[in-house]
């Protein structure tokens, strides 16, 4: 079954000087958001960008891949606390992603982990929708107790 | 132009099925912890967003800059655009859950522009968008719908 969720974006003015709002989705988890040229380019000052946006996407869709994957192992996890970084290059596009997990998960070794969450990156739909990223960088590690 | 960085922050607890994860804006701090979870991924988002909800944002954003961008070259810079995205994930034979489709509904409001201009514009900044390179990159299909608003 096919699934899917949506978004309106307003715009008003020109790309440097205007102004932009992510109005709503479908879910209604979040919005207004506020976005701008500037707050994308250079320091946020509290406005998300389509680059957190797809950090954001990502480190979801990756956690959930790995947790799947670790249940399927007979290992399933305490908590993943996943965080991705997106660079954005303007006049070149999206550079690079970089994936960081740290998992407690009873019962596996580190390199049963990394070799769960390597799967998880290759995997998941996000990360299929994504292969036209040059650089995609994983680093998996378990929680020390 | 240095490169730009943006960072989000995610925790997922327990198994896939009756597991929950909370999505953090790590960056601008624009969201906090929004939860998720498998069930209102797939099925109705009962107020809980998803990573496909968060690509319809980013695609959303990042084509409306894309478009303000191009007209603002093109010397009519936009008046007002509305931009709706909508992702649509599916479970393709052989491959698993894929994103599958994006499409864009583009009204704008331009003073100056005829329909054709627009069109002009639309093709650019679909070409120039980097989420819509690569999603094009990946084989996603992508439609837009334009329309100019008098």
């Amino acid at each position: 079954m096919a699934t899917d969720r949506n978004a309106k974006v307003t715009w008003t003015g020109s790309l440097m000087e205007g102004s932009g709002r992510i109005e709503g989705v479908t879910s209604g988890a979040f919005g207004p958001l506020d976005v701008t040229w500037a707050s994308r380019a250079e320091a946020p000052d509290g406005r998300t960008s389509p680059e957190e946006l797809i950090a954001a996407a990502w480190a979801s869709c990756v956690s959930m891949a790995l947790s799947h994957a670790l249940a399927g192992a007979g290992t399933p996890p305490e908590r993943l606390e996943t965080s991705v970084t997106v660079t954005f290059q303007p006049g070149e596009g999206i550079l690079k992603a970089a994936i960081e997990i740290v998992g407690t998960v009873p019962g596996i070794d580190h390199d049963g982990f990394v070799a769960q969450a390597e799967g998880a990156k290759q995997n998941c739909p996000v990360s299929k929708a994504m292969t036209g990223v040059p650089e995609v960088t994983l680093a998996a590690t378990l929680a020390t107790a | 132009m240095p490169r730009i960085v943006r960072d989000a922050d995610v925790v997922w607890e327990g198994n896939l099925a009756r597991g929950a994860g909370a999505i953090t804006a790590a960056s601008s701090g624009a969201f906090e912890a929004l939860p998720y979870s498998l069930p209102t991924r797939i099925a109705a988002p009962e107020g809980k967003t998803s990573p496909e909800e968060l690509l319809a944002a980013a695609h959303g954003g990042c084509f409306t800059m894309s478009l303000a961008g191009e007209l603002t070259a093109a010397g009519t810079p936009p008046g007002r655009l509305d931009v709706h995205c909508r992702i649509t994930m599916d479970e393709v034979e052989g491959k698993g859950h894929l994103i599958v489709h994006s499409a864009l509904d583009v009204r704008a409001r331009v003073d100056g522009l005829d329909a054709q201009a627009l069109a002009k514009a639309v093709d650019a900044a679909h070409a120039g968008c980097s989420f819509s390179s690569l999603l094009r990159a990946a084989g996603v299909g992508i439609d837009i719908e334009t329309t100019l608003d008098g």
